[in-house]
């Protein structure tokens, strides 16, 4: 991932926290997975291990922030390697975030699978936004490992339209709740799973964030798509 | 031996020659000492300038083309010289069939069907093949070098590489796999050398579709057997027990009779099923007039409509259109018989008395042609048809079993259809009535009275 350094105990180290992360990764985006297909198939197996898998992100989330302490305090990283330290740290909590919502929307699954109204909903609508901010998660940690700017940018760019499905599928919803005021619970719940999906591209999208700042050293965040695209590309053209 | 001879016999000349040179100009012991010492100096001269010539060579050789030969040096040095040469080409053909055998394996590799991906100590991709980067999504050039587990971060594969537990395939879902297009993998990994992996990966999608197809047909068939048997098993149990009136005796037969019917016509549904595909398709010898087949099917038809109608009910409005056509069909009559039939029986069982079916014969422009049913119907609504002719697939199991269908008529129309080279389109929306169509290709299809081509 990063070139060698002097001590090679200090690249294994930074390694290590590296695989760490993207174990965690992997849990969240299975997490995650599972969380959209159960809103198929509705099976109650498969949720119940959505709300299991929470624990054990939360205690990976611990373990990497201890590394990540000794690591800074041991060898007191800098340049390239301490902004790699920096992103793996957010992105941790991007990641426990993610799987906090997958988490939630286990739980508005199960509430709807309980109340027994699941046939009558516009789940399939959700169908879309819920396979590319999956996707997206997916690509994110993808692009990390190959510290890849180009598809850090491509996630920037999609979270959009997860964002304009999920415009589209609220006033939907309205409209089923205007017709029938008994489909209120229902609809909340799925207003809810929907926002926990939306969510979760926005996370998708952080990561995709501090790639660029691994990369580049530029932070991002909060820039425009366009200021982000001219930023990378400044860099990447060698000064005359 | 020779060559230290010859230099020391050309040092000794030159040493000779500058010692006559001076006593030949008269010189006296002096100037002979001098002539010696010019001599070997003139000696040293020639001597270093060959070393220089030599030493050129040697930091050239590499660049050098087999078979040129070093420049013109004393015996002693194009010895050591036609030795480094040889040495030097036998090295460049020795790596040279090393990365031939390692290319061929490479490719042999490559060729397999399987995906594989060969990890160093630390688990970072040492070489993949191309089936590997389909199944995972790796890149083969950008990937090297990466650990394994930063890419393909399923929980399983990570949780075995920590655990270095390799004694099970692990299956996993592609990182690539989609709801429409699934990827189902399985992964072996096989731990060789010093901590070394060789990791395989196998399509497994189709494999677990078609057990799952298998378990949902043997539920299925169980199923299907089992609700009649416990009619039967009720009814024989009340014979057993109860003293009954003759009627009453006389009705429970009835309906006795009519489940083991069902549990016939289900089992001579399933042979046939089984006899379709178990046989070879029939062949393009056969020829049955087109016309023989309506007319038995018309027959047929207003049979089972009479049957089903009853007293009050009127009967199904049954309109056959191309009678009149003297065109032949080739295959199998008897299978093309039961196709047919599936496909009127269909229509006039779902279609309500009194509804009206049209059964088409009809050439088509490209010389093929098309059979078709034409009911009026409840219609099917559209999330179903792609998958009527799933063995057991039921729009509606209360009503299709009440009407007496086993759940494999479409099936067995869809077989035999394909057999014949024929293919089935369903036109249906709900309350539009269906319509069921197959259409021959030309090459099974001919003008009535021809004679058979090679059959004499």
């Amino acid at each position: 991932m990063t070139a060698k350094h002097l001590s090679s105990q200090f690249d294994s180290d930074l390694n290590n926290v590296s695989s760490q992360l993207m174990e965690m990764g992997g849990l969240v985006e299975a997490q995650v997975k599972r969380a959209i297909d159960s809103l198929t198939h509705f099976s109650l197996a498969e949720i119940n291990c959505v709300l299991d898998t929470e624990v054990r992100v939360d205690q990976m989330e611990v373990e990497i922030d201890r590394a990540l302490t000794t690591v800074v305090a041991r060898r007191q990283p800098a340049a390239r390697d301490l902004r790699l330290l920096l992103a793996i740290s957010k992105i941790t909590t991007n990641l426990e975030r993610a799987g906090d919502e997958a988490h939630k929307i286990g739980k508005r699954a199960k509430s709807l699978v309980e109340s027994g109204e699941v046939r009558q909903m516009p789940i399939g609508d959700l169908r879309v936004a819920a396979d590319l901010a999956a996707s997206l998660i997916h690509r994110a940690l993808d692009a990390f490992a190959r510290l890849d700017v180009a598809a850090a940018i491509d996630i920037y760019r999609e979270d959009d339209q997860i964002d304009r499905e999920f415009k589209g599928f609220v006033r939907k919803l309205i409209t089923y709740m205007m017709e029938d005021p008994r489909t209120i619970s229902s609809s909340l719940d799925l207003l809810f799973i929907a926002k926990a999906i939306e969510r979760i591209g926005d996370h998708a999208k952080n990561i995709s964030e501090y790639i660029i700042y691994i990369v580049h050293g530029t932070d991002v965040r909060h820039s425009k798509l366009k200021g982000i695209e001219n930023i990378v590309q400044e860099k990447q053209t060698p000064p005359l | 031996m020779p060559a230290l001879f010859s230099r020391m016999m050309s040092l000794l000349i030159l040493m000779a020659g500058g010692a006559a040179l001076a006593s030949l100009a008269g010189a006296e012991t002096t100037g002979t000492v001098l002539g010696i010492v010019a001599g070997a100096l003139i000696w040293l001269i020639g001597d270093n300038w060959l070393a220089r010539a030599f030493a050129d060579w040697l930091h050239h050789v590499p660049d050098e083309q087999p078979g040129t030969s070093p420049p013109r040096l004393d015996s002693a040095r194009r010895e050591a010289a036609e030795r480094i040469q040889r040495l030097l080409r036998r090295q460049r053909l020795d790596a040279e069939e090393l990365e031939n055998r390692l290319h061929n394996i490479q490719s042999a590799l490559q060729a397999s069907p399987n995906g594989v991906i060969i990890l160093n100590e630390q688990e970072c991709i040492e070489w993949c093949n191309r089936t590997a980067c389909e199944h995972f999504g790796l890149d083969s050039l950008r990937d090297l070098s990466q650990r394994i587990t930063h890419l393909l971060r399923a929980p399983v594969l990570v949780k075995s590489l920590a655990m270095r537990d390799f004694g099970e395939a692990l299956t996993l879902e592609s990182p690539l796999s989609t709801a429409a297009r699934p990827l189902r993998l399985e992964v072996r990994i096989f731990p060789y050398g010093h901590g070394r992996l060789f990791m395989l990966s196998r399509d497994i999608t189709a494999i677990e579709q078609a057990e799952a197809m298998k378990r949902d047909f043997v539920a299925n068939v169980s199923h299907e057997i089992r609700t009649p048997l416990t009619v039967l098993a009720g009814f024989i149990e009340t014979l057993q027990t109860l003293p009954l009136e003759e009627e009453e005796r006389t009705d429970m037969l009835c309906r006795m009779a009519q489940q083991s019917d069902r549990m016939k016509s289900l089992v001579d549904d399933l042979l046939t099923l089984s006899r379709l595909e178990g046989s070879a398709p029939p062949g393009i010898k056969e020829w049955t007039p087109v016309r023989a087949l309506l007319e038995q099917l018309g027959a047929d038809a207003r049979a089972l409509s009479a049957l089903l109608a009853g007293q009050n009910a009127p009967e199904h409005e049954l309109i056959i259109e191309g009678m009149d056509t003297s065109g032949e069909i080739a295959g199998s009559a008897s299978e093309l018989q039961s196709a047919f039939f599936n496909l009127v029986n269909n229509a006039i069982r779902y279609t309500p008395p009194g509804g009206k079916i049209v059964v088409r014969w009809q050439a088509q422009p490209n010389a093929g042609a098309c059979f078709s049913v034409q009911d009026s119907g409840p219609g099917i609504a559209p999330e179903h048809i792609p998958r009527l002719t799933e063995r057991f697939y039921r729009v509606d199991s209360d009503r299709s079993r009440a009407s007496g269908g086993t759940g494999l008529g479409l099936s067995i129309v869809k077989h035999v259809l394909q057999r014949h080279d024929a293919t089935l389109a369903i036109d249906s929306a709900p309350s539009k009535g269906a319509c069921f169509t197959a259409t021959f290709p030309a090459v099974r299809i001919r003008a009535g009275g021809q004679k058979d081509i090679g059959s004499d």
